[in-house]
């Protein structure tokens, strides 16, 4: 295992480098630079030459690089060019709010999604299973941005019990304090997630219920409920656990159009406004943070298998 | 994305002209009521508009959203000029200084100060002024107004009369007028030497920028200071305002809360107890909280001009904000295939007469825009609008612009025009236009808008019944103003045809309108390359000379000679303002004035 590890630590380095250099060199390939977009029409030609030596496009790429991966190597992430504050603490800010709403939106969809994929693989073909399928692919195939709309309206101008916009305090627990604030944005997580999970539970559960195992569990005498829930439901976890490990970029990397909707400054809104203003040490970070997410999430994909299914502990030994 | 260059030049339209501009009815928007002392206002700012930077000289980048409209609520400019007399004009109120008088045949500039005082007790003294100048003068390269030519390279010397008295120096005569608007009103603030003189954090105040070494210092320290955004509310070299507000909140998403400053000395005393600026993640979360009245002074997106009605039976009044502004589609000509093209000023005229300017502000902007004919903001009436843009010389008439281009020696064939006669007689092509030519324009526009989508394609529909195919290239607002670079033929840059920058790209002028940036062949945003010696000559003589006719004669002949392609002109936003808040002024320099504004019993 830990060879197995050692291993994977050192392809999760050189794939996160190369992330890094192709980034970095489609970033500042772009002609002229990023200065004539942050600075506006108005910038004069002294201001743009300013920015550009502040920030070093008037060197090489190759010395720009360099200078990019000693910041890095020192654990400067760079500053950004237009919001004043260095990246590290931009994404420091972002990141517990962001993982606050994807987690809360995951976990919860996760506890609706799991049993209901067993509930109707075991109703499978049944009239409930039928109309249950209906509902979870109109939210599969809901725009976010439309939901979170009809959200808004409904709960907090039809019937006005909800606050319009996600909680507006900079601190995680104040984040919690104002818990109602919560409810419609990590709903409107929520409800596509639990579509996309319930299929895959469904499909997998129904896969084990014709394996031989569950014939043996059942033939033994166990109960109907000790057969799905303890014998199939851990089997069928395994897609569901891969599925997860490459989910953490996504919850790390935010919920760009529920943040637009519910003015919760996260990740997602970051690196689209990054994109937008050319404001390139952002985009670094971002990509770098998103990239180890990745790296991350498929290595603890591979253990929590491992954990679950003996088979694949065999194998990665 | 919505009106980020407005918002660019937020800081820089805060102050400018005497001018004698009336500003129509938004000047007195919400009077009336008992006023009401203290209480607290939000104001929602437009989406991703995060405030940055306090210190009242900003290096490049940090001259965006609502630094300067915040800044000067604190720092007060040495001159301000607003909409808020119902002409844009200097407003003596919110500024540091009495008028300027103008000596020397106009080289000298005679400044009195205000009574103000610092939060330290300290008297404003021309030596706040100094401060300023002896740090610009010393970091020049680092201020990102900083323009080669402009302050402080056309002051040649600072003399301090006394304590409340300065005289400037200039290096040649300006016109007086432009001169207060656009440099002095537009940078010069005074800052605290007797604090921020010093050159590390708990260091000895001194005059250390009274040599260029000491000068640079300082200015090392305090932009050093200024990089600490979480620090801008606790740090005490922010705490020294005169302004009518201090900080109270600052925090690093955009936040900002300001507080009446009990310490204040002038006469603009602020009515409220605090003002917040709210920061919003895109128009439709403010939309949403307006709607449910989370905000006290908000907008209302394009799209959704057509729930004015609702807002306004949730309690507020729903109003234009008109800008002080032009709208335009500049011309590349220097762009190797159509340069020669553009260089032809029928061409321009066939163009500019194929934009129905009046159905696109009524059906695209809702008559949340109003057409504009040439260089000078048409709303609010100015004196520096002439009678020839007034009238629009070239009202749309798809006939005649069509009837342009066959009597120029071109033929239309499946719906384009080729050049059949080239050369520069009366009734051919023009100089440096090819045999074969075709009229088929590239235009780089923003993506994202559904107001600038639809007005390029209503403006491909009308070039395309002259025989001009336009091809519309979509970009994101940033993308199209990194590939709309002033640029010579020969360089790869030099690609691009005409360039849009959509509703967020409108030029917001300081109080005095003129073109020298724009319209000049040596304007730093003159990007399209136009050049034109008599347009030189008079953009110079509206800067330089004092006679009053000097703007309406660059304006004239601007407006025919079409650098450009003049375009609707839509508001900086469409208001909601809570009906109890009164006192508001929708300023067309786009700056605001909270300490005016209270809430009426």
């Amino acid at each position: 295992m830990t060879r197995f590890l050692a291993k994977r630590f050192g392809q999760a380095v050189v794939v996160i480098f190369f992330v890094t250099v192709i980034v970095f060199l489609l970033l500042h390939s772009v002609p002229g630079g990023p200065a004539h977009g942050i600075l506006g029409p108005k910038a004069s030609p002294q201001a743009i030459a300013e920015f550009n030596r502040v920030h070093g496009f008037d060197k090489s790429l190759l010395q720009q690089y360099w200078a990019y991966l000693d910041e890095l190597f020192h654990g400067d992430l760079g500053q950004s060019y237009t919001l004043n504050q260095s990246v590290a603490s931009l994404i420091g800010q972002r990141i517990p709010k962001t993982l606050v709403l994807t987690g809360m939106s995951t976990l919860l969809a996760l506890v609706i999604a799991i049993p209901l994929g067993v509930w109707q693989a075991r109703r499978r073909k049944g009239l409930t299973d039928y109309a249950v399928t209906t509902v979870v692919f109109v939210g599969y195939a809901t725009p976010v941005f439309f939901l979170a709309l009809v959200l808004v309206i409904v709960f907090t101008q039809k019937l006005p019990i909800l606050p319009a916009q996600a909680p507006q305090t900079q601190s995680i627990a104040g984040l919690f304090a104002d818990s109602r604030a919560l409810i419609l944005p990590v709903l409107a997580g929520t409800f596509a997630t639990v579509a996309a999970f319930s299929r895959y539970m469904r499909s997998a559960v129904l896969d084990n219920l014709a394996e031989d195992y569950v014939r043996t569990a059942r033939a033994k005498g166990a109960s109907e409920r000790r057969v799905v829930w303890l014998h199939i439901m851990r089997n069928s976890l395994t897609p569901i656990i891969a599925m997860l490990g490459y989910y953490l970029p996504v919850l790390f990397s935010g919920a760009l159009v529920i943040e637009s909707v519910f003015n919760y400054p996260g990740m997602g809104l970051l690196f689209w406004n990054a994109a937008q203003t050319s404001d390139y040490p952002i985009l670094l970070g971002a990509v770098l943070v998103i990239a180890l997410a990745t790296v991350i999430g498929s290595l603890l994909a591979d253990v929590l298998q491992a954990f679950v299914d003996p088979r694949v502990r065999g194998a990665i030994k | 994305m919505k009106r980020p260059l407005a918002l660019a030049v937020f800081g820089a339209a805060v102050s400018l002209l005497a001018a004698g501009c009336s500003s129509g009815s938004q000047g007195s928007a919400t009077k009336g009521g008992t006023p009401q002392q203290g209480g607290s206002v939000t104001f929602a700012m437009p989406p991703n508009a995060t405030p940055n930077w306090i210190f009242p000289i900003g290096t490049p980048g940090h001259l965006a959203s609502f630094n300067g409209a915040i800044r000067q609520e604190v720092f007060v400019p040495l001159y301000s000029y607003d909409g808020s007399s119902g002409t844009v004009a200097l407003d003596e109120k919110a500024s540091a200084a009495k008028p300027p008088v103008y000596t020397n045949g106009g080289k000298t500039v005679d400044i009195k100060l205000n009574p103000l005082t610092w939060a330290n007790g300290q008297k404003v003294t021309s030596r706040d002024v100094e401060f300023w100048f002896n740090l610009v003068k010393a970091n020049k390269a680092q201020w990102g107004n900083y323009s080669a030519g402009d302050l402080p390279d056309n002051i040649a010397s600072f003399e301090t009369v006394s304590d409340s008295e300065f005289k400037l120096h200039l290096t040649k005569a300006y016109n007086p007028d432009w001169f207060t608007a656009n440099q002095l009103a537009s940078y010069v603030t005074p800052i605290p030497q007797s604090v921020w003189d010093v050159q590390s954090r708990g260091g000895k105040v001194g005059d250390y920028d009274r040599t260029t070494e000491g000068a640079k210092k300082v200015f090392k320290y305090l932009t050093g200071e200024a990089g600490k955004l979480s620090e801008y509310a606790s740090n005490p070299l922010w705490k020294v305002a005169d302004g009518p507000f201090t900080v109270k909140e600052f925090t690093t998403t955009g936040q900002v809360t300001l507080a009446k400053n009990p310490k204040y000395t002038g006469t603009d005393v602020a009515h409220l107890d605090t003002v917040t600026f709210k920061p919003f993640t895109s128009s439709d979360a403010e939309m949403n909280v307006l709607r449910s009245g989370g905000v006290d002074y908000g907008y209302l997106p394009p799209l959704a001009v057509a729930q004015q009605k609702t807002i306004e039976r949730n309690g507020y009044q729903v109003k234009p904000w008109n800008g002080w502004a032009i709208t335009y589609i500049p011309y590349n000509f220097n762009n190797p295939a159509m340069g020669a093209v553009f260089k032809q000023l029928y061409i321009r005229q066939a163009v500019q007469m194929s934009i129905d300017q009046t159905t696109i502000s009524r059906v695209i902007w809702h008559d949340k825009a109003a057409p504009g004919y040439g260089p000078v903001p048409q709303t609010p009436v100015s004196k520096f609008l002439s009678p020839v843009q007034q009238t629009n010389p070239y009202p749309f008439d798809l006939n005649k612009a069509k009837a342009l281009l066959t009597s120029h020696g071109w033929t239309i064939a499946n719906g384009v025009a080729s050049c059949a006669q080239p050369g520069s007689g009366a009734t051919q092509c023009g100089p440096g236009v090819k045999a074969g030519t075709q009229l088929k324009f590239t235009i780089n526009a923003q993506s994202g808008s559904t107001e600038t989508d639809n007005m390029m394609q209503e403006v491909q529909s009308s070039l395309s019944k002259i025989g001009i195919g336009l091809s519309i290239k979509a970009e994101p607002l940033n993308s199209v103003l990194d590939h709309t670079a002033q640029c010579k033929p020969d360089q790869s840059s030099c690609s691009w045809q005409l360039s849009f920058f959509g509703t967020a790209g409108s030029w917001y002028f300081p109080a005095y309108p003129s073109g020298e940036q724009i319209f000049s062949s040596t304007g730093g945003t003159n990007l399209g390359s136009y050049v034109d010696p008599a347009a030189d000559d008079l953009v110079k003589k509206s800067t330089s000379s004092s006679d009053p006719a000097a703007m309406q004669n660059y304006d004239a002949y601007v407006t025919k000679n079409l650098p450009v392609i003049w375009m609707p002109n839509p508001a900086y936003q469409v208001s909601a303002i809570r009906n109890n808040l009164r006192g508001v002024v929708q300023d067309p320099l786009a700056n605001i004035q909270p300490q005016r504004w209270y809430l009426a019993k």
